[in-house]
């Protein structure tokens, strides 16, 4: 009896000691699996805006609403637009701060950056793709190997005070949409502009509009344009020539999700249950 | 009788030990992924269990003190810490449960390949410009107008446009990006630009310009060797 336990017994300490190992190595295999990110000095701080889930009204028509600080902050850093003429080298926003909401329906995204000058032309973009393809950074500028998709842009300008929902697929492909899905609403005050855009989730337009499926992660950029008049009366920034960001990821938080604790409860269950009946019939074996 | 386990025991912790801090050290060598890790001590728990089942007096010396330790009833202070065993050993398998259910807060990791292959036709170009120091310091001047922006004047990825981007600019200074290329690369890489990569290029992610539109060849190589000799570098050749 003893000779056929002896044969379960590297079961427990396989598993005892793989745990244990697990433990111990995986605090160093987290270590290794930290990306080679770039020099401090230019690192994003942050990768990834999460929308809070909220219960009643988003505030989508109030930049300075209270609710807005129980959203996470994340901060990105801005370059200037060189992909592609007309390039600036130098651009007035230097890094923005993202915070969203949604409310299950809804969902608003809120833009925060300093600009030291309040003009009419002051305006903020931010930028998914859309469907399953991805899409250049640049506006979805076409790739030579690779078959990418179109962008969805959601536009602010300071003097149109509204959102405009508008497609790209390359610099000068810019398209507003026949139906508009996108509300915004920007405040200026002491130096910073907060700016607001408001959409569904999901929307019936596959093809123009991206799908915000609570929890998966996706793609988001960020424009923002110095809307200041030169001395000549140009505009500094306009057009192509504005701060950008590159592509980083934006999730919609799913509601709360037990399933992992749940799973877990019946690992413990099953492995008290082995080690009873291990131990019983380890037991019965010495008797017999 | 002891010593049947605590032999065992020190095999592992060595081999975990080699394999983790040994191993790196070695010329030539590289820190072994986790997954290799595991898969060694596998092994060597499997080479444990074979050699101490090789006789049944081996067996029994190698079973016997954890049978006892498990179902014993004069064990005196070791009771302790069978139960603790027993408790512990089903919350490691929970949490575990958990850490690989529960839904995670991190964006999905992206696997961008630095150098992917370029197109044939730019395999074995040799750059048509005669390396002359008028020529270096003309493309000096034009890698100061069009690159330095964000590949930094000091050849080093640190230009005042570099911040804001994923992937950074290329710091031409380090001795694994452009000293490891043959300038045929580079030029395939100045023409094409971010949008002119292969799919596991991340095509999506470069603000690298396609300059093909805005400089002629000549000017591209030219920058090419105003880049090696600003850098400090050199091509790498077949030789």
């Amino acid at each position: 009896m003893i000779r056929g336990l002896s044969r379960i017994i590297p079961s427990i300490l396989v598993g005892v000691w793989l745990t244990i190992g697990l433990l111990v190595v995986q605090p160093v295999s987290a270590e290794e699996k930290a990306p080679a990110s770039a020099s401090p000095e230019l690192a994003s701080e942050s990768n990834a805006v999460s929308a809070s889930l909220v219960k009643g009204g988003l505030p989508t028509d109030d930049p300075t609403a209270a609710v807005w600080s129980t959203a996470a902050l994340a901060r990105f850093p801005m370059s200037p637009q060189v992909h592609w003429p007309n390039r600036i080298l130098d651009a007035t926003v230097k890094d923005l701060n993202v915070r969203a909401l949604h409310d299950g329906t809804n969902v608003s995204i809120l833009l925060e950056y300093a600009d030291p000058t309040e003009d009419a032309d002051d305006a903020a973009a931010v930028e998914f793709m859309v469907g399953d393809k991805k899409a250049h950074f640049a506006h979805g500028q076409p790739m030579a190997q690779v078959e990418g998709g179109p962008v969805n842009i959601w536009f602010w300008r300071n003097k149109d005070a509204k959102g405009v929902d508008m497609n790209a697929m390359g610099f000068g492909t810019l398209k507003v949409q026949e139906h508009q899905d996108v509300q915004a609403k920007g405040v200026y005050s002491n130096g910073t502009w907060k700016v607001v855009f408001t959409r569904p989730l999901v929307t019936g337009h596959l093809e123009e509009d991206t799908q915000i499926e609570m929890g998966g992660f996706i793609n988001i950029a960020f424009a923002v344009w110095d809307g200041k008049k030169d001395v000549s009366g140009g505009i500094k920034e306009k057009g192509s020539q504005k701060a950008v960001s590159s592509w980083w990821n934006f999730r919609a938080e799913a509601p709360p999700n037990y399933t992992g604790y749940y799973y877990a409860a019946i690992a413990v269950g099953l492995a008290f249950g082995f080690q009873f009946f291990l131990i019983r019939n380890l037991k019965k074996g010495h008797r017999a | 009788m002891k010593g049947a386990l605590v032999t065992p025991v020190i095999v592992m912790v060595v081999v975990y030990l080699l394999l983790k801090f040994v191993v790196p050290i070695i010329p030539g060598s590289a820190p072994l992924p986790f997954s290799v890790i595991i898969l060694y001590m596998m092994l060597t728990l499997s080479g444990i269990g074979m050699f101490y089942t090789l006789s049944k007096d081996s067996k029994d010396a190698f079973w016997g003190p954890m049978e006892r330790f498990l179902t014993g009833d004069n064990i005196g202070g070791m009771q302790a810490l069978r139960w603790g065993l027993l408790i512990l050993f089903p919350l490691l398998v929970g949490w575990q449960t958990y850490s690989s259910t529960a839904v995670s807060d991190e964006p999905p990791g992206e696997n961008r390949t630095i150098h992917p292959a370029p197109p044939g036709e730019y395999a074995g170009l040799s750059n048509p410009v005669a390396k002359t120091p008028d020529a270096i310091q003309q493309g000096k001047g034009f890698y100061a107008a069009y690159c330095s922006p964000c590949h930094g004047g000091n050849f080093d990825g640190k230009g005042p446009a570099a911040r804001g981007f994923n992937p950074p600019p290329a710091n031409f200074a380090d001795p694994t990006t452009i000293a490891m290329l043959q300038e045929s690369y580079l030029f395939w890489r100045i023409k094409k630009g971010g949008v002119g990569l292969p799919i596991e290029g991340m095509p999506w992610k470069s603000a690298m310009p396609r300059w093909e539109v805005e400089l002629p060849d000549e000017w591209i190589w030219k920058i090419i060797m105003g880049e090696y000799d600003g850098a400090h570098q050199s091509p790498r050749t077949w030789e």
